[in-house]
């Protein structure tokens, strides 16, 4: 269930008032970050955001619950916004923001995009107490980062310019931001994760981010389960094929038990969610968020949120 | 009734010269294409996969450390995995995992025949941001990379893994998404305005924008569109060449995905997308069921693991729906469904993924 440095570690980080939640696709990042947002939701007026949904409403804000908002931030809606802010006359930002090369020219400055998208999440700040971010999957979500980064050096003055420094401020504080790292227990989202740390401890060197694994497979009473017990190597096992279940979930610890030793040995504290088991009764809407209420109750039981 | 044609990845590797395999992170598309690639070269095909993002353990026990041009000859290994699930490998499988970024550097090189002009395009910073960012290029980058492997004429298969996306559609949209900056009415427009009211008209705008973002980036950005626009020939017959090749008979198109009903939707958009750009769609490669997992047969057995059980029978259950729902998805095509089963260890060896290759089968 992970050590209790690595819970205070990861109920430190999910206490900030904006959290970013990243990872290699099909981690379960959306599940996870919505499940974060619904336990902060209990207290607070959480707005939890997701970017370029195709399957969601565009730029919609969608009322979940009295306290809990959702928010599918799309780039061309986020620009005209912010165009808008910051020219103030909207008869004026129309005819910008629609002139077509103004167009052109905002999808041609590469790294404008991943600019306004973080930049409405700052923005939202101050109309929420807590703000948790599904963010893309890896590379998409390091190009966010990196194009502030890229802003605040690359093209001095001019607004955007201060924006992606005060963005870069506010993200680089411990105070205010904390970076989440969500894993599976298997080899490449492992191995993907620590990269994805690297990069954002470079970019961010005070805040480092906190790391926990989703989805581990439960042992069963006759696994050994001590942490000392070097795991078996799998790849001594004479065959990667089982037609039996019970073998399969036999192995399936051993495995993730091997696999996490590429977080073990870079010594990463990290907290643990376990596999739940997927509902398919009912419409799949709803035994989705049975699944988010399910893994809320683990994030406060096991003390993170 | 008419008797139906069971889909086999042998008939699939018959009718097409090309397989494109496309799908969402984290779903195992790089393991599959070499495993589609791997049944190519068991059925005596000379074989290359373009992949793009292999676990680490795995590039490196197919002895592909390096990225680069050049493809690597893994038929030696494959011939010995082969003795080990007990097939003959009288074909050849090369791999190649291209490095995008000089692929682009290259790529633009090659459109100019100034060297100076070149130059200025990658020496610029927004081509860097460009090269590494923005989405699309990666996309476009192994189109290109598809197109000068089937010019070459080395080789009777090829499998092209996609890049890692959002988004299974991303790759289809990298053509379109490229082509906005070849607008050779707005380049002009920007570079040359022809009469005095569009100038004035364009020089307020950017001037506007120059306020919001900082003289030093319109600059770069001005210089940038100026080289594009001096490239936008050679690029846009270049784009023809690459379309023209995805829309004929020898390339189809693979989605690949996870045992979950909720891809369905996914499938219908792919399918939809595919029909829009008139490309084909060859199948549909559902990937790690658990469907062949016998459960415990007597009461006694295995109660140690009753929670692991449990959860592995709530899978079954979901992987049943999801096949259905994905057959249905399919409608008429709903052979064209594949499944490779769920291993108990990650794939990092040659042979392991040659067992992956021969599970391929089609849905009972």
């Amino acid at each position: 269930m992970g050590t209790r440095l690595a819970c205070e570690t990861l109920a430190q980080t999910l206490k900030r008032p904006i959290i970013f939640v990243s990872g290699k696709g099909g981690v379960g990042k959306t599940a996870v970050s919505q499940a974060i947002a619904l336990s902060h939701s209990r207290r607070k007026k959480t707005l939890w955001i997701g970017f370029e949904d195709p399957l969601r409403p565009a730029g919609e804000t969608q009322k979940i619950s009295r306290s809990l908002f959702h928010m599918n931030c799309v780039a061309d809606l986020a620009f005209e916004e912010y165009v808008g802010m910051k020219i103030k006359i909207p008869g004026l930002t129309r005819l910008f923001t629609q002139n077509k090369l103004i167009q052109f020219l905002a999808k041609a400055g590469p790294g404008i995009h991943e600019l306004v998208l973080l930049g409405k999440l700052w923005h939202e700040r101050h109309n929420y107490d807590q703000i948790v971010a599904d963010m893309p999957s890896t590379g998409y979500g390091l190009a966010m980062f990196q194009s502030i980064e890229n802003w605040s050096t690359m093209f001095r003055g001019g607004p955007l310019f201060k924006d992606a420094e005060g963005m870069l401020a506010t993200f680089a504080d411990p105070a205010t931001t904390g970076q989440l790292i969500v894993s599976l227990p298997e080899e490449m989202p492992l191995q993907e994760s620590l990269e994805l740390d690297q990069f954002l401890s470079r970019i961010f060197p005070e805040n480092r981010a906190s790391f926990v694994v989703n989805r581990r497979f439960p042992a069963g009473d006759t696994c050994d389960t001590s942490p000392e017990k070097a795991p078996e190597n799998p790849d001594t096992w004479p065959s990667p094929v089982t037609s039996s279940m019970l073998e399969y979930a036999r192995k399936r610890y051993q495995l993730e038990k091997f696999n996490l030793r590429i977080w073990n040995d870079a010594a990463i504290q990290f907290g643990e969610l376990p596999f739940v088991a997927p509902i398919t009764s009912g419409r799949p809407e709803a035994s989705a968020n049975a699944l988010v209420g399910i893994l809320a109750e683990h994030l406060q039981q096991r003390g993170y949120v | 009734m008419s008797a139906r044609k069971n889909l086999s990845i042998e008939a699939l590797l018959k009718k097409r010269r090309i397989l494109i395999t496309c799908g969402t992170g984290g779903v195992g598309k790089t393991t599959l294409s070499a495993a589609v690639a791997m049944r190519a070269a068991m059925m005596g095909k000379k074989t290359v996969v373009v992949t793009i993002d292999p676990a680490k353990r795995l590039s490196t026990s197919l002895g592909l450390d390096s990225l680069g041009d050049h493809p690597t000859d893994i038929t030696p290994l494959l011939k010995k995995a082969g003795q080990k699930v007990g097939k003959e490998v009288p074909g050849t499988l090369e791999a190649i995992i291209p490095d995008t970024r000089q692929t682009l550097e290259r790529f633009f090189v090659g459109l100019t025949t100034h060297p100076t002009l070149a130059q200025r395009l990658v020496n610029n910073p927004l081509f860097q941001i460009f090269a590494k960012e923005f989405s699309g290029t990666n996309e476009y980058m192994a189109m290109q990379k598809l197109l000068t492997l089937v010019e070459s004429g080395k080789y009777d298969c090829i499998i092209l893994d996609t890049p890692p996306s959002r988004n299974t559609l991303d790759f289809l949209g990298a053509p379109k998404l490229l082509s906005q900056f070849f607008d050779a009415q707005l380049i002009h427009w920007l570079i040359t305005p022809s009469n005095r009211i569009v100038a004035a008209g364009m020089k307020k705008a950017i001037s506007m924008l120059e306020r919001l973002t900082g003289a030093g980036f319109m600059g770069h950005l001005l210089d940038f569109v100026g080289a594009l626009f001096e490239v936008r020939e050679a690029f846009t017959s270049n784009m023809k060449r690459i379309i023209d090749l995805m829309e004929s008979e020898q390339v189809g198109f693979v989605m690949v995905t996870g045992p979950n009903p909720d891809s369905a939707a996914e499938l219908g958009h792919f399918r939809q997308t595919l029909r829009e750009h008139r490309f084909r769609f060859d199948g549909l490669l559902v990937n790690r069921t658990l469907q062949h997992l016998e459960p415990p047969t007597s009461g006694t057995e295995g109660t140690e693991m009753t929670a692991g059980i449990e959860i592995l029978r709530a899978l079954q259950a979901r992987e049943k729906l999801a096949i259905e729902k994905l057959s249905q998805t399919l409608g008429a095509e709903r052979d064209e469904l594949l499944t490779a089963p769920e291993l108990v260890r990650d794939v990092h060896s040659v042979e392991d993924l040659a067992y992956v290759a021969m599970a391929l089968e089609a849905h009972a």
